[in-house]
């Protein structure tokens, strides 16, 4: 076992840097800033050290992305490490409906043999793979392949269809490329404005916010938020500016700033002319968007829209400007527009590719980014190829030795991948890697009947999520500090996870479990179990792409050498992208007019009782909070973050509770055609009057997306998270308390 | 075969129009002739007083690209007018004498400015010729004439006090002309404002350096200028306001002149029903400024109360959007489907939102009512409806006003003067009728400076929230022994993410050590053989603390 080993968070895409110390290899209290991790006691595997502590200490490492810092989150995370409810064998549902270990053996032939009777009786794409942005490079690559060349299949996608699809789109028909940050993230310390677009990062990554000090200081930051989140709250005292556009009104919004750019004439004429196309096209689409008709759709005063495109102006000539888009703003139908625009105004701005500025995306998940890159997307090959590439086809088909036409086409999308489940043209058999549907997916009941009505479903996870609890075979996997792997960060580097501990005796890599499927399936090509193998693999079939790792290895990686791709072999990779040139075959970027096509306000139809007296129609955001992360399947099993944050809550404006009679605290019914979301109501005056806040974390009475629509964005395939409407109203029935209580694995 | 659409005119609206058929046009379904009397295609007239102020350039004003749009297939017509429909053979003949036929025809022939009868103007209505110095500021050759007048620093008159001429007074002004607004009434706006507003968006125009001519008449105007170009308005009284520009904003009056000349049925604009559809005539269409909705049902409710052409883009631009839905489902294998597209949506009352840089105005709908106004008030409840409130708010000495009136919650009529982000809120719950907070003060304060953080109450005092610690445990560490930020940061986390909140542990170690330093000149709480005032000691750590900023 590894006394010490340096790894980054298991959480978000910040990847802060952390060292993962065994206590009996500890002096105590002999690193800076490094404290014991409390976890409940009775650990169930053998040396794990005293019960009633974590087997391992975490420690913040400087790094340039944190800098030491973690966040409550990344403190806590060795906490699951022996968790009592961790998974540690394979486990079968029976008719009772109650889940019983199995052997290996039998768990693989299960699932081998459903995939062949799915396939047998309705056809390869019968069989579906459901993947996620926490899986490693190695992982995420070789789920891809596997579901092509051993399943056969064109059916999978990815929970980062949820999350990064809009940005993604809009970045690839803007540069030709996309990856999140297009430049190292302390570039932005020195930046005099940063426009900060739906992203709250005081809650979701709070180490990054060391980043935004300098422009805070500078009185530079603009936060583009509804609400006034942790985030927002930061251009308080001359820190910046606080724009609060209604729900659903970003676009129009960011043509507003666009607008003013172009007509105070603060465009930059010669980059524009050297280095993008589709100028005049977009000038005569922003036109009409002038500050004060956009001020009627936003609700943002004129006044800070012209001050907005001012301050950027000017950052631009000074310490430099960044335009950062988030989950709030992509979140949409309309989201890859929205993205689009962002980009537009950095282009009209002359930001991307310059020195000192830029335009960037802010990815969500642990590996949001290299999980976006590599295969598992519906239309996707590794290195960030398109599947209907013939040259990219080729090109894989020779990596995996086998003939193209071997390989499947573009599949479906994930929200319409999810509502194909147990369709008769639909996915029968379904493995789901790194992902918590039930919790996570829009219409989330849509998804829990889909799941239900599978010939199959098989899920990988190492707790029994509320997804795992509906599969008919779950198979243990390994956590974070028990593998070996890669990640790429927000950033686009490329990062080691390093094991730190043993894993239990009966749990598996997925790379394992797909070997060994692979073999019992007779599939051609090669699916090495040992991480590294699988990146030199993922080297080669990337080289040539857009996201070229070719040039990376595990040795310069453990040297620690910062790693941007692209990374052609011979390369000393890139971290500064766009400095010469953008991904298109000109050279230049592409400037693509976009207009609001949305409604003004959200659909819903009014159900049962949802519209009992009293009862207001209200828009419904939903968002994350600091404690937890994604559906909380980790979190919440955390205790100390439990106890933080143990249930939803739904924020609402003291204005709107009192005319509802709803006080701090009270249980209130949150309703639309849907579903239904019963949970206790806290009041805040961060929030309009018209609108309410939901957290995502939580499931069952509590879980959020069972009120989101599954409409989604004609381009990206992004669903509606953001821009929903509720019927809110005191739980008209009493509900006992304990069906509030977040339910603990069992 | 594809269907031939003419629109005729081409400013914002058939701009809008055009673009939105394009895709009809490229998949063949539909021709598409726009014929413009304008030597440029369509630009945003809207900001035409901008660029006479020298704001924007006309590049940036533009709205379409005539090369472009003839990339993609469509006939585009510039400098030519439509001379005469010829509605028995479909056919608009035009003043190069070209003949061109269509299967639909679009009046988007918008407005011409209404000219006042003054001594020294030909009056004719329809084609009015301005003396030199005089001009109604509609396109750009007269943006290009305000240009001058500004850029000359020259004195420039404003007839009108309407939100177009106090646009130009304001933006002339700042730019550096002497600007007078000469108007009727007592305050500038007219109908669309109350009293109280009225007054106070009188002062603030003062207060932003344009002077201001109220209640006056004018009758005619003096040519006593270099080459024989405008000297002053002469007003009713006898007396004369001095200039060298005489700027005409009077409104606005709808061109449907060529509609009737080809029988159409006209009234303040072109008659057309909720399907854009001029009366008894399915080959033509009217949108925008020259097309007033009022269907030819007599018991229609929708248009027992509408008004003619709003004289507003936004209203002449929801128009085109949906016109062309339909037009392009006419156009399609599906005719049929055309007539299953709802009709277009009633259009709220206009809203007017003051364009200008130094000052922020919101009116709409009707703000007549005075809270006071008991009778006026309980008129139209009747039958359950509920009677009208009047919320108000005046603080005429720093140049704000706010009037709410609202129906059953929902606003009736806006005012705000001087308050950005009470008008700005208020136009959204006004547009989209929703419910205002039942404490109207609510709305008030968005301007003000006590809107900051409002997060949820935090019963712990949550000092970092990286780490979720609370001041108590913050304080606890310190009784217990921790006297520098990485010490306390070390035994409690907090501190440890994003470092934001060294400060405020700074200050709770400070306050710790003061309150022992005064209380207790035993300290026995105090660490260590370190007799340093507690101060120094905090300054002394916060020089070696961890890297974490």
């Amino acid at each position: 076992m590894t006394k010490s080993a340096d790894t980054h968070c298991p959480y978000c895409a910040l990847q802060c840097a952390m060292t993962l110390t065994s206590p009996a290899a500890l002096a105590p209290a002999s690193q800076p800033g490094s404290v014991p991790v409390s976890a409940p006691p009775a650990a169930g595997r053998p040396g794990l050290g005293t019960p009633g502590q974590a087997p391992l200490e975490v420690s913040g490492r400087d790094f340039p992305t944190n800098r030491g810092g973690l966040c409550r989150k990344g403190w806590t995370s060795a906490a699951l490490l022996n968790h009592p409810g961790r998974i540690t064998e394979p486990l079968l549902k029976g008719a009772d409906g109650v889940h019983r270990p199995i052997s290996w053996d039998h768990a693989l032939d299960l699932a081998a043999s459903a995939v062949k009777a799915a396939r047998a009786r309705h056809g390869r794409d019968s069989v579906g793979v459901f993947g996620g942005g926490g899986l490693t490079n190695e992982k995420a690559y070789m789920l891809g392949k596997f579901a092509r060349l051993a399943l056969g299949t064109s059916r999978i996608d990815y929970n980062g269809r949820f999350c990064m699809s809009s940005a993604a789109a809009a970045g690839m028909r803007a540069f030709g490329v996309d990856r999140g940050l297009p430049f190292p993230l302390d570039a932005l310390d020195t930046a005099s404005t940063i426009l900060m677009l739906g992203s709250n990062v005081a809650e979701t990554m709070p180490p990054f916010v060391q980043h935004l000090k300098g422009t805070r200081d500078a009185g530079g930051l603009v936060v583009v938020d509804p609400r006034r989140s942790a985030t927002a709250a930061f251009t308080a005292d001359g820190g910046g500016l606080h724009l609060q556009p209604l729900p659903g009104t970003d676009l129009a919004l960011l043509l507003g700033i666009s607008h003013v750019v172009i007509h105070e004439n603060l465009v930059d004429t010669t980059y524009l002319e050297e280095r993008t196309s589709g100028y005049s096209a977009v000038a005569r689409s922003v036109n009409s968007f002038w500050p004060e008709r956009v001020q009627s759709i936003t609700g943002v005063p004129a006044e800070l829209i012209r001050e907005t495109a001012r301050r950027l102006a000017e950052g631009a000539r000074k310490g430099g400007s960044y335009i950062l888009t988030g989950r709030g703003v992509e979140q949409h139908v309309d989201g890859t527009d929205t993205a689009t625009a962002a980009i537009n105004l950095s282009l009209l701005l002359g930001l991307p590719g310059s020195a000192r500025s830029g335009y960037g995306t802010l990815t969500g998940q642990g590996n949001g980014q290299g999980g976006r890159e590599h295969g598992q997307k519906a239309d996707q090959l590794p290195g960030y190829r398109k599947i209907t590439d013939p040259a990219a086809r080729a090109h894989v088909a020779k990596v995996w030795g086998v003939p193209e036409n071997l390989i499947p086409g573009p599949g479906l999308p994930a929200v319409q991948l999810l509502q194909s489940l147990g369709k008769p043209d639909g996915v029968r058999c379904l493995f789901v890697h790194a992902s918590n549907i039930v919790v996570a997916s829009p219409d989330a009941n849509a998804v829990i009947n889909g799941l239900r009505s599978l010939d199959f479903l098989m899920v990988c996870d190492f707790f029994m999520s509320e997804t795992a609890a509906e599969a008919d075979l779950i198979l243990p996997v390994l956590q974070w500090a028990e593998e070996e792997g890669t990640l790429t960060n927000l950033e686009g580097r490329v990062l080691r996870r390093r094991r730190a501990l043993t894993p239990p005796a009966g749990a598996r890599s997925e790379l394992w479990i797909m070997a060994r499927l692979a073999e019992a399936l007779e599939a051609p090509s090669t699916y090495s179990e040992d991480p590294e193998t699988v990146f030199e693999e993922l080297r080669l079939a990337s080289a040539g792409g857009l996201a070229d790792y070719s040039g990376i290895d595990y040795a310069m990686l453990d040297r620690g050498e910062a790693a941007y791709w692209p990374y052609p072999s011979g390369s000393n990779g890139t971290p500064r992208l766009f400095q010469n040139k953008f991904a298109h075959a000109d050279g230049k970027a592409v400037m693509t007019p976009v207009t609001p096509r949305r409604r003004r306000t959200p659909a819903g139809t009014p159900v049962g009782d949802a519209t009992a007296p009293g009862a207001k129609t209200m828009t419904l955001i939903t968002g994350r909070l600091l404690e937890h992360y994604q559906s909380g399947a980790q979190t919440r099993r955390v205790a100390e973050l439990l106890e933080a944050r143990p249930e939803a809550r739904l924020q609402l404006h003291p204005a709107a509770a009192a005319a509802m009679g709803i006080t701090e605290g009270v249980l209130v019914s949150v309703a639309n055609e849907r579903g239904e979301v019963l949970c206790r109501a806290e009041l805040s005056t961060a929030i309009r009057p018209d609108t309410v806040f939901l957290p995502f974390h939580f499931p069952e009475l509590e879980s959020a997306n069972r009120l989101t629509e599954a409409a989604t964005d004609p381009i990206s395939g992004m669903p509606e998270f953001k821009f929903n409407k509720v019927w809110v109203r005191p739980a008209a029935t009493p509900v006992s308390t304990n069906v509030l209580q977040t339910t603990e694995a069992s | 075969m594809s269907e031939q659409v003419v629109i005729v005119g081409f400013g914002p609206v058939a701009a809008r129009l055009v673009d939105e058929l394009l895709p009809a046009v490229r998949s063949g379904s539909l021709n598409l002739t726009v014929v413009g009397a304008e030597a440029e295609a369509a630009y945003n007239r809207v900001l035409v007083a901008d660029l006479g102020v020298g704001r924007t350039t006309a590049d940036a004003l533009a709205l379409s690209d005539a090369d472009a749009l003839a990339a993609e297939g469509v006939d585009v017509r510039l400098g030519v007018r439509v001379r005469r429909v010829d509605r028995a053979r479909q056919q608009v003949l035009l003043s190069d004498g070209a003949v061109a036929h269509y299967d639909r025809l679009v009046f988007a022939t918008g407005s011409r400015p209404v000219i006042p009868n003054l001594t020294g103007i030909n009056p004719d209505p329809t084609s009015p010729v301005l003396p030199a110095g005089v001009t109604a500021l509609r396109d750009l050759r007269d943006a290009e004439v305000l240009r001058q007048a500004v850029d000359g620093g020259k004195r420039v008159v404003v007839l009108g006090g309407g939100v177009l001429g106090l646009e130009t007074a304001l933006a002339a002004a700042e730019e550096g002309a002497t600007v007078t607004v000469v108007h009727n009434g007592p305050h500038p706006l007219g109908r669309n404002i109350d009293r109280g507003g009225g007054a106070v968006l009188a002062a603030s125009l003062r207060r932003c350096g344009v002077r201001m001519a109220g209640n006056a008449r004018s009758t005619g105007v003096e040519h006593n200028g270099a080459d024989g170009g405008f000297s002053a308005l002469l007003l009713d009284d006898g007396s004369a306001i001095d200039g060298d520009l005489l700027v005409i904003s009077c409104g606005v009056r709808p061109r449907t002149e060529l509609a009737e000349g080809c029988g159409l049925s006209t009234s303040a604009g072109i008659l057309v029903d909720h399907r854009l559809r001029a009366h008894h005539e399915p080959h033509i269409f009217a949108v925008g400024d020259c097309a007033e909705v009022r269907c030819p049902d007599p018991d229609c409710a929708r248009c027992r109360n509408a008004k003619g052409p709003s004289g507003l883009v936004g209203p002449g631009w929801r128009q085109a959007e949906w016109l062309a839905e339909y037009l392009t489902l006419l156009a399609s294998a599906a005719p049929a489907a055309a007539e299953l597209l709802p009709e277009l949506p009633a259009e709220q009352a206009g809203v007017i939102v003051l364009k200008a840089r130094g000052m922020n105005m919101a009116v709409a709908g009707d703000n007549t009512a005075e809270p006071w106004d008991e009778e006026i008030l309980t008129a139209g409840a009747v039958n359950g409806r509920p009677r009208l409130q009047i919320a108000q708010w005046a603080d005429p000495e720093h140049g704000r006003y706010v009037k709410m009136t609202t129906r059953g919650g929902v606003l009736e009529g806006i005012v705000a003067v001087g308050m950005p982000r009470t008008a700005a809120e208020l136009v959204g719950l006004f547009e989209r009728g929703a419910e205002l907070p039942a404490d109207r003060s609510l709305l008030l304060r968005l301007d003000g400076p006590d809107q900051l953080p409002g997060s949820a109450a935090d019963p712990q005092g949550t000092v970092c929230r990286c780490a979720g610690v609370s001041g108590a445990v913050i304080a606890g560490a310190v009784e217990e022994g921790c006297s520098t930020v990485a010490e306390v940061s070390k035994a409690t986390r907090a501190g440890t993410g994003c470092g934001g909140c060294h400060e405020d542990i700074k200050g709770l170690i400070e306050k710790h050590f003061q309150a022992v330093s005064t209380s207790s000149p035993a300290a026995p709480n105090l660490p260590g053989p370190d007799r340093r005032p507690a101060i120094e000691r905090v300054e002394a750590c916060a020089l070696t603390q961890e890297p974490l900023e």
